[in-house]
């Protein structure tokens, strides 16, 4: 559960990350890419590593909301707009990082005015945008009613900014509520067909490449989805526990959580199995990589240790600690992280031409990539801006006060 | 004694290969180059030659030559390879690219427009042959002392070599702060400026083993055709499926 001084302390040290991360955006902006670390040869580093995080993340969001706007599943409905809110918040940190890992971004505007539509990294970015024009209406829509309320209430602070929010509004009427709950529902029926593309889409622009044996085939994307539904379910389950700790609430999201990491790890398994197996060599070598190369502990006590075995033992013997799950859920969440850049680096890690680590000398052309401060520094303030954002929307934005449960549509 | 040479120079046989090609229609040219791995002698001189010829910049390189060791000593042979990009005739990096900013020109030459190039370097993930590199910004000078008023400090290092605007296909660009080639995913092209004034791509003149051989692998009398019929020819990787234009003699 979220206590005021937990509150200030989240926000102090999201403005901390936000103030030491400036350092690493002023190299990023001022001098380009200069002073990052990744190359040609791993030419996605940390960066790429969180926008995968980022997009997964918003998994669990997605869930919820269909179970609650599209199947009316009442028991969530107190997730839902809470859920949405998430979703936004990791949504805009993934635009932002990626951004700042494109090498022009203000040239974004070529995927509208020269799109490839052979290109599965155009379809990422399409269903992205996909999930924006769902998602921002669905949030107005859950939120206006309590923003006219607000935008009415002389006494709270900054009333104007909600009046401007609720679009100048004085009065919600009854069908202004029945024809937002309309709108909402046909969001969410929307949301399901471009969410499952969306998902499907990350594991896609890895699984086509016929040059990347530890990405390329079918399970690829299907290991993202359940890589996507794992973080993002321990993500929402962890948020529950914060703002609505409801034993009802928080302990069936953590049994859905069990399953996934359990499912997720016999996936893993089978990828390791079938690489060993096919004793392909460069498959091989990422593999070795993975497990027994320079950042083992990543793989072994990172994720395997503290994000998974220790969130295991507790979600089987603690399962009835309403707080305990989510602490397991929030180790899952946090060290997901390490599996996303330990999915992404290996395979970019291996020479795919005998000779050509000796062919051209430059820090560039390598491929031991360890990510420096600058990219570091960059990431904490995109994580930052994100923390920032989730928790005092929370406070601002009648979020909370918006998923009662009683509504018609749920 | 004969005052003719025994055999005439590879270059000479190619000029005229490519003054034909450029008097045919540009849709009936494919522009195809074949390396003599026998030839070889690691010598780097393409590298040096492209890189000077294009001006690139530190981590920019689009020739390189691997050196590839076989066998256990004292069985040890070595080999030197070659590796311009491809120019693949089923391109992963065109299929890859987001924006169209890669594609296949009607003469088989996979080309980039730097100014359509967004940067995301989903190209080079994509290439089986790491034939793409990105341009990060870098100055072979940015570490040269600056001596003002003479001839050698920073600037007149720079001024002298890469502040020079490249010529890349037929366009200059001086920018070197943010402007594109800088940001863009770079490659090989053939040294299509050279090809239009008649002009053999560098790391073809500057070969000394005479080992790249380069021309309209249409033109059933142009040396690069008569050589991809040699029995010994052969193409990197070729169980992707990506049909590169440049072939190899074993």
């Amino acid at each position: 559960m979220l206590s005021e001084k937990n509150f200030r302390y989240i926000v102090i040290l999201a403005a901390f990350g936000l103030i030491i991360g400036t350092w690493g955006m002023g190299a990023r902006l001022l001098y380009g890419h200069k002073y990052m670390d990744y190359g040609s040869f791993v030419p996605w580093g940390l960066w790429v590593a969180f926008d995968l995080f980022f997009l997964g993340l918003t998994a669990g969001a997605y869930i919820i909301t269909i179970l609650v706007y599209g199947f009316r599943v009442k028991i969530f409905a107190a997730l839902g707009p809470l859920s949405v809110f998430a979703l936004l918040v990791t949504l805009l940190c993934e635009g932002i990082i990626i951004s700042l890992d494109l090498g022009h971004p203000l040239r974004i505007y070529r995927f509208l005015f020269s799109p490839n539509l052979g290109s599965m990294l155009f379809w990422l970015v399409f269903f992205i945008a996909a999930m924006w024009a769902i998602y921002l209406p669905t949030f107005f829509l859950l939120l206006r009613e309590q923003l006219v309320d607000w935008s009415q209430d002389e006494k709270r602070p900054a009333h104007k900014i909600y009046r401007f929010l609720a679009g100048g509004r004085s009065a919600y009427t009854e069908e202004d509520r029945e024809w937002d709950h309309r709108r909402v529902r046909i969001l969410s029926y929307a949301s399901i067909p471009i969410g499952l593309l969306f998902f499907g889409m990350h594991g896609s622009i890895f699984a086509i490449l016929l040059n990347r044996p530890l990405w390329n085939g079918a399970m690829t994307p299907f290991l993202f989805i359940m890589a996507a539904l794992l973080s993002g379910g321990a993500l929402i389950t962890f948020l529950t526990y914060l703002f609505h700790p409801r034993d009802e609430l928080v302990q069936p999201l953590a049994r859905v959580v069990l399953g996934l990491l359990v499912l997720f790890l016999f996936l893993e398994a089978l990828q390791f199995f079938v690489g060993y197996q096919s004793k392909v060599p460069n498959f091989v070598a990422s593999l070795n990589l993975v497990a027994f190369g320079p950042f083992w502990w990543a793989f072994w006590i990172l994720h395997l240790l503290i994000g998974s075995a220790i969130p295991i033992y507790i979600l089987l013997t603690r399962a009835h600690d309403s707080k305990a799950v989510a602490w397991a859920c929030f180790l899952v969440l946090i060290t997901f992280f390490a599996v996303r850049l330990n999915y992404l680096i290996p395979d970019l890690a291996v020479y795919k031409l005998e000779g050509l680590q000796n062919a051209f000398f430059s820090h560039r052309l390598r491929t031991d990539y360890v990510p420096n401060l600058n990219e570091w520094l960059v990431s904490i303030w995109v994580v930052s801006l994100g923390l920032l954002a989730f928790f005092l929307g929370m406070r601002w934005l009648p979020v909370e006060a918006a998923g009662k449960g009683e509504e018609e549509h749920v | 004694m004969s005052k003719e040479l025994p055999v005439e120079d590879s270059l000479l046989r190619m000029q005229r290969d490519l003054k034909r090609a450029l008097q045919k229609d540009p849709q009936n040219v494919k522009w195809g180059m074949v390396i003599d791995l026998a030839r070889c002698i690691g010598c780097h001189a393409c590298t040096i030659g492209c890189v000077a010829e294009n001006k690139l910049p530190p981590g920019v390189v689009y020739r390189v030559v691997l050196e590839e060791e076989t066998g256990q000593y004292p069985q040890v042979r070595r080999r030197f390879v070659p590796r311009p990009c491809l120019h693949c005739q089923n391109p992963p990096c065109v299929k890859a690219c987001p924006v169209t900013a890669t594609w296949k020109t009607e003469q088989g030459v996979v080309i980039v427009d730097y100014n359509r190039c967004i940067g995301c370097r989903y190209c080079l993930v994509a290439c089986p042959y790491a034939a793409r590199t990105s341009d990060f910004g870098e100055w072979y000078t940015a570490d040269t002392g600056e001596l003002p008023g003479k001839l050698y400090g920073q600037k007149a290092a720079a001024n002298g070599y890469e502040a020079h605007p490249a010529t890349e296909y037929g366009k200059k660009w001086p920018g070197r702060d943010h402007d594109s080639p800088v940001g863009n995913a770079r490659k090989c092209h053939f040294c299509l400026h050279r090809l239009k004034v008649g002009m053999l791509p560098a790391c073809t003149t500057t070969c000394i083993g005479r080992a790249t051989i380069f021309g309209d692998r249409t033109d059933p009398q142009s040396l690069v055709f008569e050589m991809i019929g040699s029995p010994r020819a052969f193409r990197l990787k070729e169980e992707l499926g990506t049909l590169p234009s440049v072939y190899y003699l074993q």
